[in-house]
């Protein structure tokens, strides 16, 4: 799943961008609010962690952006002036989370997840499936209470085709949920990871949707 | 006993009235007795014209009768009779008529008595005062009458005039009565008009430290305004200060969070990652997240000293040296980044301040240069004099050198005519500083947008403090080749005459 990181300090951005790969996102890492409109104009991110104070656009400014523009990302922010006022006005300023300086960076993972899952419209955090138990956050899959092991770029397969059931999903938009900005795509890649899937999981989960890509159909 | 307005003013009022008082009822009483003097005067001339008309045998008889001067005042005028007219004394006349050639007609036999028979008679017509048995007589001498006669008449004088003495008691009568009430007036009327000092203190004493706001009263007189004016003026001034000092506790405080949360994070990630070579990478994160942290709060320290010293030990120094070991303690970081750093500076050149904080004020120059700077750029440092014209005029022309808001003016140097400064001035060719930004650039924790630098946006602040502690101010313009940025640090330059102990800026 992809995330976008916006935040302006060095040393505070490469911990939650190691941190947040540590827990299976694909991580795009924006260091001002100019980079980081691009990055939300031209590609769809699951998730936003927002820095409030940060060069040239500030974070309130791109998050009123993003909402007056309509895209509805969940968005985290995360800001050092951690008074009710400055949480309230992030809050209605339209930002679904709030997390002041010094964070923990599991508590960070774990408000992500829930955002995640609340965008989703999941209350609990395992995903059951037909015969499928899924828990994003240990990264297990259960097929009829047998475990499972995948590859990170099988398991981030999964979970887009999970969390978008019903909705095919194009090859290029799970290239998009696969890869961040510095990895190179490898050609073909999708269709080796989705028959390997399909190897582990079962041959009927996935089907090809011709000339589109591959859904998971809706229970 | 303390000082009182109330009691100084009483005190002048009364004493004023007092003298004037004085001073009306002395001339009074002196005008009274001349004029009483003079009235007697032209009464013993008139008898002594009488006398002139009367031959020998009147002359006698009249000698041995008394002649009560007050009789015939009282029968010519009646008016002049006072009821305080306590003088009851007779007022005989003596007289003493001769011949022209000095043998006595006539005269009272009273002078017998007082050895004035054969007093000798004045050369002309006019008044004399004589002593006769013990008692000054006013005598009018009339020569060359009618009859060939001269004429002498004798009064005693009148040493306690109950006419004197009546209009003196009518002037200091109400006086006496006057100034108790006067005194009481002026007591309530001081009083009144020192009310408005009166309603300010219960003002200010009923003030407590979070109330900060004007104070108001009301109508206030003018001569009350100033002051009034003068403590709002003050109240204000440390309203900002609070305000600022706040502001700055809460910066320092969100500043200090940054690191923190940079050190936690990598310290998470540390203990997260089994890759041991990517563990290692987090750990030295999070040593320089320690660094980052401790050069903050080391700033912040040394902003508050510089904040809180007024004074400063001053000495001759020269910048140029001082530059020299500021170059060679930043020579590596400027060798890391392939900058090359050049020193013209005019050894000369002599200011008078602390060599530590000049040095202080160096290292933060030199560190934002070579860390806001391009790689394989260059970099020069000039130290060099300058009469009275600050600086050569610069394409972006900075009036404002200290942008921190409610900060006080930086202290302007003396507008001497050719007065030398110094001039130090640290340039680069990096990408610079947007124009917009250049003025708040010695604002507390500003960081010129889009630099991807670490710093904690007090480096500056501190230069400009430190620049303002020796009278010395600041400007930002162009670096080096139209790029960069410039920074101008201008002193006054040291001669002996400025070696005194310098007044202290702020």
């Amino acid at each position: 799943m992809r995330v976008l990181l916006v935040e302006d300090d060095d040393l505070i951005g490469c911990g939650i961008e190691a941190g947040l790969r540590q827990a299976g996102f694909t991580v795009d890492w924006a260091r001002d609010g100019h980079k980081a409109s691009l990055a939300l104009d031209t590609t769809s991110y699951a998730l936003v962690v927002l820095d409030l104070g940060l060069p040239r656009v500030s974070g309130m400014d791109l998050l009123k952006r993003l909402r007056d523009a309509g895209n509805d990302v969940p968005v985290l922010v995360l800001t050092a002036r951690g008074t009710v006022v400055d949480r309230v006005g992030g809050l209605e300023a339209g930002a679904d989370d709030y997390l002041g300086k010094p964070f923990d960076l599991t508590e960070l993972i774990a408000r992500c997840r829930a955002l995640l899952r609340r965008a989703q419209g999941r209350s609990v955090e395992l995903i059951r499936y037909r015969e499928l138990t899924v828990n994003p956050a240990s990264q297990t899959v259960e097929v009829a209470g047998k475990r499972v092991p995948l590859t990170s770029r099988e398991w981030a397969i999964l979970i887009q085709l999970l969390t978008n059931q019903g909705i095919p999903q194009s090859r290029s938009r799970l290239e998009e949920s696969l890869y961040g900005w510095q990895e190179e795509i490898e050609s073909n890649a999708i269709e080796v990871h989705v028959s390997n899937l399909r190897k582990k999981l079962g041959a009927n989960l996935i089907r090809t949707v011709r000339n589109i890509g591959y859904v998971m159909e809706k229970q | 006993m303390s000082a009182s307005i109330r009691r100084r003013l009483m005190l002048l009022v009364l004493a004023s009235i007092g003298l004037v008082w004085a001073i009306a009822l002395a001339s009074s009483y002196r005008q009274a007795t001349r004029e009483v003097a003079q009235w007697e005067e032209a009464r013993l001339a008139e008898l002594a014209q009488m006398l002139a008309l009367l031959d020998q045998s009147n002359l006698a008889t009249l000698a041995n009768a008394h002649i009560d001067v007050r009789e015939e005042e009282r029968g010519g005028e009646t008016s002049a009779n006072d009821t305080d007219d306590d003088d009851s004394l007779p007022r005989d006349a003596l007289f003493q008529v001769r011949t022209r050639d000095g043998d006595v007609i006539a005269g009272s036999p009273p002078l017998r008595a007082l050895n004035a028979w054969d007093l000798p008679v004045p050369p002309v017509t006019g008044v004399q005062d004589v002593v006769l048995g013990g008692q000054t007589y006013h005598s009018f001498t009339l020569r060359d009458t009618p009859l060939g006669h001269t004429v002498r008449v004798f009064e005693q004088a009148n040493t306690r005039s109950d006419l004197v003495s009546g209009v003196a008691s009518r002037i200091a009568r109400p006086a006496l009565i006057a100034l108790p009430v006067l005194a009481l007036l002026v007591w309530w009327s001081i009083g009144w008009s020192l009310a408005p000092l009166r309603m300010l203190s219960d003002a200010i004493r009923s003030r407590d430290i979070h109330r900060l706001e004007p104070v108001d009263i009301g109508h206030v007189p003018i001569e009350v305004r100033p002051l009034v004016d003068a403590i709002n003026l003050l109240l204000s001034r440390l309203l900002h200060s609070l305000e600022r000092e706040r502001a700055f506790t809460a910066d320092a405080a969100h500043e200090l969070k940054t690191p923190l949360a940079a050190i936690k994070v990598q310290a998470q990630v540390a203990l997260a990652e089994p890759d041991p070579a990517r563990q290692r990478l987090a750990m030295e994160r999070v040593v320089q997240g320690v660094d980052r942290s401790a050069r903050l709060a080391e700033q912040l320290l040394l902003l508050a000293r510089l904040d809180m010293q007024e004074k400063m030990s001053t000495a001759p120094l020269a910048p140029g040296a001082v530059a020299k070991s500021a170059l060679l303690a930043n020579a590596g970081n400027a060798q890391q980044k392939n900058i090359c750093v050049t020193l013209n500076c005019d050894m000369r050149a002599e200011i008078n301040a602390e060599p530590v904080l000049i040095g202080i004020l160096f290292d933060n120059l030199l560190d934002n240069a070579i860390k806001y700077g391009s790689e394989g750029g260059t970099i020069e440092i000039a130290v060099r004099r300058e009469k009275e014209q600050v600086l050569p005029p610069s394409k972006e022309p900075l009036k404002e050198p200290l942008q921190e808001p409610l900060q006080e003016p930086l202290q302007e140097p003396a507008k001497e005519p050719l007065s030398e400064r110094i001039l130090v001035s640290v340039r680069d060719d990096g990408p610079g500083v947007a124009p917009a930004d250049l003025a708040r650039l010695t604002n507390r924790f500003f960081r010129a947008t889009g630099n991807q630098a670490t710093g904690s946006g007090l480096g500056l602040s501190i230069v400009a403090r430190i620049a303002q502690h020796f009278g010395a101010t600041v400007r930002f313009g162009t670096g080096l080749d139209g790029r960069g940025l410039a920074v101008d640090v201008s002193f006054p330059a040291y001669t002996a005459a400025s070696a005194g102990p310098l007044k202290p800026a702020a």
